[in-house]
């Protein structure tokens, strides 16, 4: 735990489960995260046909169970989590928003997963370097988790995909991640989503940056939604921060 | 929550139901209310999405299968009475917005009512409603019907001349309950488009027939009289086609899922009565100047249809016969979905028994009220009156739209503590005393029959809650 001290800001991840739809937490994924600190929201999706009042006044202890149980879980793996509940028509307004409220750094797209031994960084286009280091050496900490930080980006992109995996890896050495426990790869692809999702079966968790609003994200969803239906394993999803604007 | 059952607890129906309190309006944000419990509920619909279901519901009606009726009765002045029911709908749409900003959860202009004015009043306003919109889903369905039979007339399917308009209505209520119990796709941007849609269509019409009433392509048309039949019909055809104007407090309804409710609900509210009153009363200028007001009348439900056709040809004709179908289909649906929050209102206050509130998990759909809506809407549908139940579904909105101006008067007269809207009426007496007098006014120039049935309704809202919910006590229980 002496790598706190190297650690800026302190990642703060924030859990969305489906709580009604019987969805949980792998007890593995628990421990992992717990060194974070943590926000655990069970939400519920509603029909539109469905006030969320009526849902609430049928629903609501049972979602409220749900998310104490997982939050007790967090408390055996010795962390103490802050927990919410919401009823909603829109699943991603909700998480948005509850992210922005609790000022998480990272939210989960959860998967089941085994032991967690292997990370993947993918690394598609400008990230917060500092906040992607700052969570993943919390959660390696001093296990021998192995880190691989892959470049993936088109190959006419203005995205330097080989200096951005060389900045990933100088920070995640800052902050105390062991150099042999570090792969980097660069690969050009003209589908960086697809080839995330296609390589999620290799490792254990993924890590990765919001997307950008672009053309296709309108046309075809938002690209990390696209990354966690498609992946095997859970994702990691890097927020931007939310005073950018106001500093640029 | 719960209360034993058969203790005779106050504030409780004969079931031992107390009202529950899911979130104080005190807790409403922008963005979600919280629950006792501390559990939010997202807002999630926005101002266009507000609109749309304002727009959706009301427009099937006014365009779709009131102009042929309305000339016959009135002449070129259905204009006239197209404008006095807009007129009408923003005095009760402008004390509406204010209470909804003050009080925006599900129920509209029950919650308000049974709050302001206490349970018996809020128990037949809410009853009421649910049928009333049970009348009103029944005569957007017969207004689809008429326009399903008319397609399949123009693409040239006989069916042995028999009548096919309930048929088809009836095969459609079905189906649209049937999608709203199991449907769990979201269906509100597809509404959104729809909306949309039908606007285009039907500016881009008016614009052509304005223009060419007013001569610019060939000759003007010579003017009728203006009322043929006397000022009284104009008022008469008004309390018909005020069934036209019933979708604005349906945005109230919602107002549980409204984004900035303070803001965003007057906007829809006043907007979309203004939006369609304007297209109303184009609509009704361009057909009498297509036409006269008697060969309008004779063409029934699908008169539009005819003055379409006249303008561009067949094409014309296809045109609006598709438009009207989605029309009347969004106004019916976007009814179900009405009906079955309003039932969901009444009984989480204990007047209905709880079980009309159950939702099931596997869809995560109120079941049981939407069956309360579609079952009696399909009866209604099998008699295929359509001018009855426009009147009664007027009859029984007016009722309500009166009492949220008399709510209104009474919570500013003395104003409670946690009353503290985000729109307020200005002059408020000069909006809702004449709201009040219009509404409950067009009620006496309605056909008997509608009056019959609407008194009829009332009485057994009111004779229900005396035997199952007298103990309940609503008045300013938030």
């Amino acid at each position: 735990m002496s790598d706190d001290l190297t650690i800026r800001e302190p990642p703060k991840i924030l859990v969305p489960i489906q709580v009604l739809e019987g969805q949980t937490l792998p007890e593995t994924l628990v421990e992992f995260l717990a060194p974070a600190s943590v926000v655990v929201l069970g939400y519920h999706v509603l029909p539109e046909q469905t006030p969320t009042e009526q849902a609430s006044m049928q629903f609501e202890e049972r979602a409220q169970t749900a998310v104490d149980d997982i939050a007790y879980a967090f408390h055996e793996a010795g962390r103490e989590v802050e927990t919410r509940v919401a009823f909603t028509h829109d699943r991603d307004q909700t998480v948005a928003r509850v992210a922005a409220d609790v000022g998480a750094t990272a939210t989960l797209l959860p998967n089941p997963v085994g032991e967690i031994d292997d990370l993947l960084v993918a690394v598609r286009g400008a990230i917060d370097i500092d906040r992607l280091a700052d969570l993943v050496s919390t959660l390696v900490g001093s296990n021998d988790r192995r880190v691989t930080v892959w470049g993936v980006a088109p190959s006419d992109s203005e995205f330097d995909a080989e200096a951005g995996v060389a900045a990933a890896r100088e920070t995640l050495l800052d902050r105390g991640v062991a150099a042999h426990r570090i792969t980097t790869e660069v690969s050009a692809s003209a589908r960086p989503v697809a080839d995330i999702v296609g390589r999620t079966d290799e490792f254990d968790v993924i890590v990765m940056g919001e997307s950008d609003e672009s053309l296709s994200s309108l046309l075809f969803g938002d690209e990390t939604e696209r990354v966690a239906e498609g992946a095997i394993a859970p994702v990691l999803v890097v927020r931007k921060r939310s005073d950018r604007s106001t500093s640029g | 929550m719960e209360t034993t059952p058969g203790t005779g607890d106050e504030n409780a129906n004969r079931s031992g139901e107390a009202p529950e309190t899911v979130a104080q309006p005190g807790t409403a944000t922008d963005e979600t209310s919280v629950t006792e419990e501390g559990t939010e509920l997202e807002r999630s619909i926005g101002l266009t999405g507000g609109l749309s279901i304002g727009i959706g519901t009301m427009i099937g009606a006014g365009i779709f299968v009131f102009p042929g009726l309305a000339a016959g009765r009135a002449g070129p002045a259905a204009a006239g009475s197209f404008a006095i029911g807009a007129f009408i709908a923003l005095l009760v749409a402008l004390p509406a917005s204010e209470l909804a900003t003050a009080m925006p959860k599900s129920g509209g202009g029950y919650y308000f009512i049974s709050r302001a004015l206490g349970a018996l009043p809020g128990a037949i306003v809410g009853i009421s409603i649910w049928l009333g919109l049970v009348f009103a889903t029944a005569f957007y369905l017969v207004g689809f019907g008429n326009y399903a039979a008319a397609v399949l007339a123009e693409a040239g399917v006989s069916l042995g001349g028999a009548s096919v308009v309930v048929p088809l209505a009836l095969v459609f209520g079905v189906l649209l309950t049937g999608l709203n119990l199991f449907g769990t796709e979201n269906a509100a941007k597809l509404q959104n488009y729809v909306v949309g849609l039908l606007l285009t269509i039907l500016v881009l019409f008016l614009g052509y027939g304005g223009l060419d009433a007013l001569g610019v392509f060939g000759s003007a048309s010579t003017p009728e009289r203006f009322m043929p039949f006397g000022p009284l019909p104009m008022f008469t055809t008004a309390a018909l086609v005020f069934t036209s104007y019933l979708g604005f407090a349906q945005v109230a309804t919602v107002a549980g899922d409204i984004k900035q409710p303070g803001r965003n609900l007057p906007l829809a509210m006043i907007g979309s009565v203004l939006i369609v009153g304007i297209l109303y009363v184009a609509t009704i200028f361009v057909a009498t100047s297509a036409f006269g007001s008697i060969a309008l009348s004779n063409f029934g439900e699908t008169a539009i249809v005819e003055v379409a056709r006249a303008f561009v040809g067949r094409f014309g004709a296809v045109a609006i016969l598709l438009t009207g179908l989605l029309a009347t289909i969004s106004s019916a649906n976007a009814s179900i979905l009405s009906t079955s929050r309003a039932v969901f209102a009444v009984s989480k206050d204990a007047i209905l028994p709880r079980v009309a509130s159950r939702m099931n998990l596997k869809y995560g759909t109120p079941h049981v009220a939407l069956a309360m809506g579609g079952g009696p809407t399909l009866a209604l549908v099998a008699l295929g009156e359509v001018e009855v139940l426009a009147e009664v579904a007027s009859f029984l909105h007016l009722v309500m739209y009166g009492l949220i101006c008399v709510a209104l008067v009474a919570i500013r007269r003395n104003e409670p503590a946690w009353y503290d809207p985000d729109f307020r009426v200005p002059v408020y007496p000069l909006v809702a005393v004449p709201g009040a007098i219009a509404s409950f006014g067009l009620i006496a120039f309605m056909q008997p029959a509608s009056q019959i049935i609407g008194v009829a309704i009332m009485l057994a809202a009111a004779g229900w809650y005396k035997y199952y919910a007298r103990d309940v006590s609503l008045k300013g229980v938030l």
